[in-house]
């Protein structure tokens, strides 16, 4: 194996070379390999084309079979600003995504670097502990935590969505261990040499050298604020004030009806942040993806 | 573009080089023969509180958000509570309702088993397939690997909403193509026969987040494996069960573990497609009135779970369903987390 | 996973910790106890009190302009006011101890869990001390305000349902009046009903499906006058021929016309408030709805040619004219913390005749003062006179209350959705109604 200083997913891909002699059979494979996937790709952008669609058409129009909107209606947009609380659960679900991963990555970080480079009696039984606490269903501890928050009355907020972040979310730590883990130790153990405290390689040779990977995780927790419907459904659905676009989407239209082109436009609006920020940062996210299943 | 250090290939900067790197230590335990074995020990504690410290957080969360609230439900799952009053013992009461009375029971449990065996494999069979294509492709890799992955960035609830105006039977684009090939489309969301289908159409549409590490994994085959096994005169499905399939083994089951444990858990997709094709306007009801549309086709075991614990607030009868989908989960964890490498600590 | 022993003695210390925890955390309560209340009514009101009511829209208007004038009657009182909140919000905010002084509750069902739980407080005291009259208030409505003897809440507005029907439609058809009887109901709704070219179903006369708008067991239950519990809280609804006759003539309705067709149908109309109402648009011509479907119309499609009138009954079981009421409730939340401010604002919404009036105006839902419902400031005209009439109808009942809510009504319905699917032996399923209805009351306990 060449030694290349590039991730998988950033290699050159592989697959059977075309063999020599058998160029047409070599060339309908290629056809129809490519067939298969501008199909596929049609099929999976389709839905995402529609959505935008339907949000341009009148609300009448909506109603109706057609499919190109006629004519050219921007004003759901304006609608959903404007007679929704948009701009206010936008904020929210930009306070509750932020917070989270500032606290997430507080706590995380430090708990990760303990477990991947330190080495001591008990990590094993501790990462094991926070495997099983990080695919547990969420459901199993929602009764106890849901009357433990209706005691301290933060109940109605986002609050007990972000202050738990404070004391480690174990997915994070899990996928930010595995990025750790591949930081050779050499590093550390020379800064060590040197004089340097656990806390000293932490932050100032092991943080830098793992951006990527923080990055990485930075992105999965404020995705996952983001995205979340369950938590906000527990915790905040009876202040309306306080619900993130999330939930918005999915609860506003039930008083009086579905207005379905208005509904597309706030599903567009909700989308947008989401997929401008997988550009941005498309790098980090990809690499910390291949890093939950790919490396041991 | 360079990325992630890998233990194999070498790390993003320089190696420091042998002569100006100190001679190779080995932690800071010292190295010298006759040391004391006390300051050994002392050495090793000295690390030990350090990890300690930094893990202090988190152990307080795992106390607080999980121990805690694991023995809490069991304790609860003996009473009948309901916030307003203090939790009153009752036994086995809320067992035997669970298991022997209550009606929506057994659809709920039914319709998670359903979303198991279905929706996993199928996403991971949709996943594998698309990776192998694009694991082909010569152009434009990039750009496919963003396209296929899009839905999944998708906010679920966005995505449930979109899919349910789509396949909505009367006006939705779905049915609308299928009358101009002459087949009438069924009532997809609306009709209990064909809502969890479509919900497995959903599934696959958001396949991107398990078709890229099927990718990763797919593009870290060694490509010698290939070229010797064609040499011998392997077939390409030869190749594919022989080489390919045991190379990533691993990576499904990694898939299939955390898909399963997420299909056990499975609630947001089903409830809010539930609400939104409903559309009765419930005054007056709440959440939990809606769930389970179609009939009780979409009823999952944590949306009953839900309706019991926060729309009835019968606490006790919750936290007695939540210790059974505990006792479940540990089960499938105990039973596969040995094989997921991933999972193993000793993995360094 | 070998334990090392150390580990195993931390994880019992965790686990011995966390069960004291737990114990200890369950014996806090949220919220005060009722605390004795004071001797003499306040002579001033000042401060603020929150108002929690499930309204939207324009309906959430008319309880802030009712609201300002509380308000303006006491100059230093502020209501903040928390609309689109349902029971399941009410509850979630009274058990968790949320800023909640008056609850106003869509329905009756939360009367008997939240009279037995003390999630609305004893209103006793009060009506004693400030020696309430609660005559004004009509029979049934007062019946199901209250629970086992105790009074937690006061009725605020009541709904009545009846039958709307197309008048342009009737004409089309040479139907001259509306049906009374559910054969009539079942000819005139099949007479009405046009079909496509294609078989599908173009107007239906009247939509049987039990899970359609309005449509429900509690509202047909005037069809045939229909009981749910015994004097012991038992399900009866097996042993009743009203509902065993009703269950099948609903199911040859739905035959004759066919399930998947209805279904098919049904997934195609608009949304129920919307404005594509298939009321309002005439896809369907007959319906049973409440009596704030005129207001809806009035707003909405103020064109629609449209009668009223009673529900059909099955002759000699339901009596003609009366009809299955339920109304809004409101009382004060267990942790509140202003309850003499609550309370003026409960007699406000409850008993203020101009009050009342003034809210049924904006609602067109039914006053629940018998002054309200004599007063000329009421706006009646004759299509809403038929609900008036049926509100006062000394048969007009209602569905008993238990601590468990009105979950015996949603494992009706679901029962009934499944019947009008698949059929099948019917004793069989009652039977078996009738003992999941009496599990789920065991659960929720006495």
């Amino acid at each position: 194996m060449t030694a290349v200083s590039q991730s998988p997913l950033a290699r050159a891909p592989r697959g059977a070379a075309p063999r020599a002699g058998k160029p047409r059979r070599g060339l309908l494979l290629w056809v129809a390999e490519h067939a298969a996937l501008v199909a596929l790709g049609v099929l999976t952008v389709a839905p995402i084309v529609f959505v935008v669609l339907t949000s341009l058409m009148s609300s009448n129009q909506a109603l109706t079979a057609s499919v190109i909107p006629k004519p050219f209606d921007v004003s759901n947009y304006a609608r959903v600003f404007n007679e929704l609380p948009l701009a206010q659960w936008f904020g929210n679900s930009a306070l509750y995504a932020v917070l989270a991963t500032a606290f997430m990555l507080l706590s995380s970080v430090p708990a990760a670097y303990a477990l991947a480079q330190i080495r001591f009696r008990g990590a094993n039984l501790v990462f094991t502990v926070i495997i099983v606490a990080m695919l547990l269903p969420p459901q199993v501890t929602a009764v106890p935590v849901y009357v433990m928050w209706s005691h301290l009355h933060l109940t109605g907020t986002l609050w007990p969505l972000i202050l738990p972040n404070l004391l480690g979310d174990a997915f994070s730590i899990f996928l930010l261990r595995q990025f750790f883990m591949t930081i050779p130790k050499e590093y550390g153990d020379a800064a060590r040499m040197d004089g340097c405290t656990e806390w000293g390689v932490l932050l100032r040779v092991v943080v830098p050298m793992a951006r990527p990977g923080i990055a990485s995780a930075a992105i999965f927790m404020f995705f996952h604020s983001w995205n979340d419907y369950y938590g906000p459904l527990l915790y905040a659905s009876e202040n309306q004030a306080a619900w993130p676009v999330a939930y918005g989407l999915a609860t506003f239209r039930g008083q009086h009806g579905t207005d379905w082109s208005m509904t597309m436009a706030m599903t567009v609006v909700v989308m947008v942040p989401v997929v401008v920020i997988f550009f941005f940062a498309q790098k980090a996210f990809v690499e910390g993806i291949a890093l939950t299943g790919v490396k041991g | 573009m360079t990325d992630v250090t890998t233990p194999e290939t070498g790390s993003r900067e320089a190696r420091p080089t042998r002569a100006s790197r100190p001679p190779a230590p080995t932690g800071s335990r010292p190295t010298t023969p006759g040391t004391p074995p006390r300051r050994r020990r002392s050495a090793e504690s000295q690390r030990r509180l350090v990890a300690l410290t930094m893990l202090a957080p988190a152990l307080l969360g795992l106390v607080v958000f999980f121990a805690y609230p694991l023995v809490a439900s069991v304790f609860y799952s003996f009473t009948r509570y309901n916030q307003l009053q203090e939790p009153e013992f009752v036994g086995l009461l809320n067992y035997r309702f669970l298991f022997t009375q209550d009606p929506q029971v057994v659809p709920a449990v039914v319709n998670t088993l359903w979303f198991v065996v279905v929706l996993v494999p199928v996403r991971i069979v949709c996943g594998l397939l698309v990776a192998g294509l694009l694991s082909r492709a010569r152009t434009a890799t990039g750009f496919w690997r963003t396209l296929f992955y899009l839905p999944a960035l998708v906010p679920p609830v966005a995505s449930v909403v979109a899919f349910v105006f789509l396949f909505n039977p009367g006006t939705g684009p779905v049915n609308q193509l299928l009358r101009l090939v002459g087949i009438e489309g069924p009532l997809w969301f609306n009709d209990p026969a064909w809502s969890k289908p479509s919900l497995v159409i959903l599934g696959v549409w958001v396949m991107g987040d398990i078709m890229i590490i099927f990718l990763a994994s797919l593009l870290d085959v060694p490509r010698d494996l290939y070229e010797a096994a064609s040499l011998d005169g392997a077939t390409g499905v030869q190749q594919v069960r022989h080489i390919t399939l045991p190379t990533i083994a691993p990576v499904i089951g990694f898939a299939a573990v955390t898909g399963v444990i997420a299909a056990l858990q499975y609630f947001t997709e089903a409830a809010v497609a539930s609400g939104v094709a409903s559309g009765k306007a419930t005054i007056g009801g709440g959440t939990a009135a809606g769930l389970g549309y179609p009939g009780t086709s979409l009823l999952t075991y944590t949306e009953l779970l839900y309706q019991h614990g926060f729309a009835n607030f019968q606490f006790g009868y919750a936290s007695a369903m939540a210790v059974v989908l505990f006792v479940i989960t540990a089960i499938v964890l105990v039973l596969t987390m040995r094989r997921i490498s991933v999972f193993r600590p000793e993995e360094s | 996973m070998h334990l090392p022993t150390r580990s195993v003695t931390r994880i019992t210390t965790v686990a011995a910790m966390a069960a004291a925890g737990a114990l200890v955390l369950a014996g806090c309560s949220s919220g005060s106890s009722a605390a004795d209340i004071a001797d003499e009514a306040p002579t001033k009101l000042e401060g603020t009190v929150s108002l929690w009511h499930f309204f939207t829209g324009r309906e959430a208007g008319v309880i802030k302009d009712a609201v300002s004038g509380f308000e303006k009657a006491n100059p230093g009182v502020t209501v903040d006011i928390h609309a689109g909140q349902d029971d399941e919000k009410l509850q979630k905010a009274i058990s968790s101890g949320q800023n909640i002084d008056v609850g106003l509750s869509y329905s009756t069902a939360i009367v008997g869990s939240f009279c037995s739980s003390g999630a609305f407080r004893d209103l006793a005291p009060y009506i004693e001390r400030d020696k309430v009259d609660l005559s004004d208030i009509p029979d049934a409505v007062r019946g199901y305000t209250e629970y086992k003897g105790q009074r937690c809440t006061l009725p605020a507005l009541a709904d009545v349902d009846a039958l709307l029907y197309n008048n342009e439609a009737f004409k089309e058809a040479g139907i001259t009046g509306p049906p009374k009887t559910l054969d009539e109901l079942k000819a005139d709704g099949l007479k009405l009903t046009t079909y496509n070219a294609d078989g599908s179903i173009k107007r239906l006369g009247f939509n049987p499906l039990i899970d359609f708008y309005e449509n429900s067991p509690q509202h047909w239950a005037a069809m045939i006058d229909g009981k749910w519990l015994d004097g012991d809280g038992k399900s009866v609804i097996g042993k009743s021929a009203g509902w065993k006759q009703l269950l099948q003539w609903q199911k040859d309705y739905v035959d004759e016309i066919g399930y998947d067709k209805l279904k098919a149908f049904t997934s195609g109309l608009g949304q129920e408030f919307a404005a594509d109402n298939a009321f309002h648009t005439g896809q369907v011509a007959m319906e049973i709805d409440g009596e704030y479907r005129t207001a809806f119309i009035a707003d909405q499609k103020p064109d629609l040619d449209y009668g009223t009138a009673p529900i059909p009954v099955l002759p000699g079981v339901g009596n003609y004219g009366s009809t299955w009421i339920a109304g809004n409730v409101a009382g004060i939340a267990k942790g509140s913390e202003n309850p003499e401010l609550s309370w003026a604002l409960l007699k406000y919404l409850s008993l203020d005749t101009d009050a009342q009036v003034t809210m049924a105006n904006g609602l067109k839902n039914i006053p629940t003062l018998k002054s309200a419902l004599a007063s000329k400031d009421l706006e009646v005209d004759d299509r809403y006179q038929a609900f008036v009439d049926i509100a006062g109808d000394p048969k007009t009942f209602t569905s008993p209350a238990t601590p468990d809510g009105a979950a015996y009504l949603a494992t009706q319905t679901k029962f009934w959705e499944a019947w009008q699917e698949q059929g099948g032996n019917l004793d069989a399923k009652l039977r078996k109604l009738d003992e999941d209805i009496d599990a789920a009351g065991q659960l929720a306990g006495p």
